[in-house]
């Protein structure tokens, strides 16, 4: 058969096809507001509330930490979900819906391309968000960090948000309308926020709780960011237990949107 | 290459008990405009889409440019332009920039801004796609189409809400594609669009063709004749209005119809009527059916002996 078509220009689609995503999402004033916004504000509020006086301090693996700490990276953990999960996942189902991964589907567009430009999207604009909240952070709420915390806090960031773009992706079929996923992605994120210690202080939670966050994804990220920024273990913060746990959730991910991605309308009428 | 850009023989595709397309043969030559009609459930958009490539049909021969549709390859999207029905592209994105991201697809796209030109939306080059009004949405959708240099073009209702100015400008464009050797698969709704446009029609009802020629060919095989009309004169006396003519002329409203095979003697007839009752014709009109007229009298069930137990038979 001829290969009239160079793979070499692949990367090439890829990267056409991320610079429109980010320019299209940073149009989405919707996206703009829930997805970077409001982990944002959360941030300030959270301190701001958990926090009279300077150092209120909660227990974390049997270490005294500051709740800022706790807070900061948590607010990290849930805007990587948010962008990478709750975004992604309404923007796929928008673009399945409108009949735009349809048209995209009668090019000679690689399948995978698409796909890689959107996680490469989502993981980008969690790793700004994560910066940006962390410099808030470091500026107002003085949560400083070494080097090795930086360290941790990026490969958790990359690790977190792929895994969550994979889940969002793989969510996305078992979505039938741009309605139920509008619902369905920020729902999620919150709930799980509740029970993975980033809303709530994790040794606040009732075991019960606790045991049931474990079993999402959020968990070991906001774990594996708290374990970074607030230093206990020392160095990176990173854990085999948590990296497991989360290489574990995003191959789970990847199978189901390998297999159940849908490119045509899904409603009614399909 | 061979001489035709799409070769169906047999085609059926059946949904559970339903059967949507119940046996369609037709070829599409190269560089042809090809209508294809008949209304909404009568298989026009499972038959396009079968087409396209994007479903898998029950049974039938089918190639398009020299390729089964049911294997679709890259290299043979690579020479297909799409114009689908209810596929929006990304409203946040401007013209340009959707014509940007869609010709990196193609081997061989053409320049943006020649496509910006071709389809009319120099204007509104930078514009927001979510912005433009409905009938330049659906340009900026034929620019998609042409990205990439296809050899043959797929339009599924490429005028659907357009306003009589837009779909004027519209036919240019698809004019346009014809001049520079494209082979058009056109379906519409409206019958003059059909007559305009293309060089050969099939009228699909019910999963069958059930006409398929030139559009001239098609009106001249309609045995009905031409059709004259007049204002009924005052005062008017249709028996004796028979008498004369001979041909059965029948009241519609204000107006008189007459149907004939033989203008010129029913015309000379008719105003030695006229004459001899001092009677002044208003708004005469002699007029050959157009395909509109040929379309509903097919869609009618008088004309199409055997196919009304088809459609009783399906669900």
């Amino acid at each position: 058969m001829p290969t009239g078509i160079p793979a070499v220009g692949d990367l090439r689609v890829v990267l056409r096809q991320t610079r429109y995503a980010i320019v299209s999402s940073t149009r989405d004033s919707r996206g703009v507001v829930f997805g970077i916004v409001f982990p944002v504000v959360l941030l300030v509020l959270f301190n701001s509330i958990f926090s009279s006086g300077d150092n209120l301090t909660v227990n974390f693996h049997h270490h005294e930490v500051r709740t800022r700490a706790i807070f900061t990276a948590g607010m990290a953990a849930y805007a990587i979900m948010l962008q990478s999960f709750s975004t992604l996942s309404i923007t796929m189902t928008t673009q399945r819906e409108s009949g735009q991964l349809k048209r995209l589907r009668g090019t000679p567009m690689r399948p995978w391309t698409f796909v890689a430009a959107h996680v490469i999207r989502a993981v980008l604009f969690a790793f700004a968000l994560v910066v940006a909240l962390l410099l808030i952070g470091r500026l107002v709420f003085d949560v400083r960090l070494t080097a090795g915390a930086l360290a941790g806090v990026a490969v958790y960031t990359a690790l977190g948000a792929a895994v969550m773009a994979t889940l969002g992706m793989a969510v996305t079929a078992f979505i039938p309308t741009v309605n139920a996923a509008s619902s369905v992605g920020p729902f999620t994120a919150a709930i799980l926020a509740f029970i993975s210690g980033v809303f709530i202080p994790p040794d606040i939670l009732p075991d019960w709780l606790a045991a049931l966050g474990r079993v999402f994804p959020l968990e070991p990220l906001a774990d594996g960011l708290q374990r970074a920024v607030t230093g206990v273990a020392g160095g990176t913060g990173l854990t085999v237990h948590n990296v497991t746990l989360l290489l574990a959730w995003g191959a789970a991910g990847l199978v189901v949107a390998a297999r159940r991605f849908q490119w045509v309308p899904q409603g009614v009428g399909a | 290459m061979g001489a035709l850009a799409i070769e169906v023989h047999d085609l059926h595709m059946r949904y559970g008990a339903e059967e949507a397309v119940r046996g369609i043969d037709l070829e599409v030559g190269r560089g042809e405009v090809f209508g294809f009609l008949g209304p909404n459930g009568a298989g026009k958009t499972t038959t396009i889409e079968i087409l396209e490539g994007y479903r898998l049909r029950t049974s039938g021969r089918v190639s398009v440019l020299g390729v089964d549709p049911a294997a679709p390859t890259r290299e043979w999207r690579d020479r297909i332009g799409l114009v689908l029905q209810e596929c929006e592209l990304d409203p946040l994105l401007t013209v340009a920039e959707t014509l940007t991201l869609f010709a990196g697809f193609y081997s061989h796209p053409r320049p943006v801004d020649d496509v910006v030109q071709l389809v009319g939306l120099r204007d509104k080059r930078d514009a927001r796609v979510g912005r433009l009004s409905g009938g330049q949405r659906r340009r900026v959708d034929v620019g998609v189409a042409l990205i990439g240099d296809p050899e043959l073009v797929f339009l599924d209702e490429p005028t659907t809400g357009f306003d009589p100015a837009a779909r004027r400008e519209a036919w240019a464009m698809i004019e346009g594609l014809k001049a520079l050797g494209k082979t058009v698969f056109l379906t519409t709704h409206y019958m003059d669009e059909a007559q305009h446009l293309a060089d050969r029609v099939a009228i699909l009802r019910a999963g069958r063709i059930v006409a398929l020629g030139r559009p001239t060919e098609l009106i001249d095989g309609v045995e009905n004749e031409t059709m004259v009309t007049f204002r009924r004169p005052e005062p008017f006396d249709l028996a004796a209005l028979r008498a004369w003519v001979g041909d059965a002329p029948e009241v519609a409203g204000d107006d008189v119809r007459l149907r004939t095979t033989d203008a010129q003697a029913t015309l000379g007839r008719l105003l030695a009527w006229a004459d001899e009752h001092a009677l002044r014709l208003e708004r005469l009109e002699v007029r050959r059916p157009d395909l509109e007229e040929i379309f509903l009298g097919l869609m009618s069930d008088r004309g199409l002996p055997g196919d009304a137990d088809g459609d009783s038979g399906r669900g």
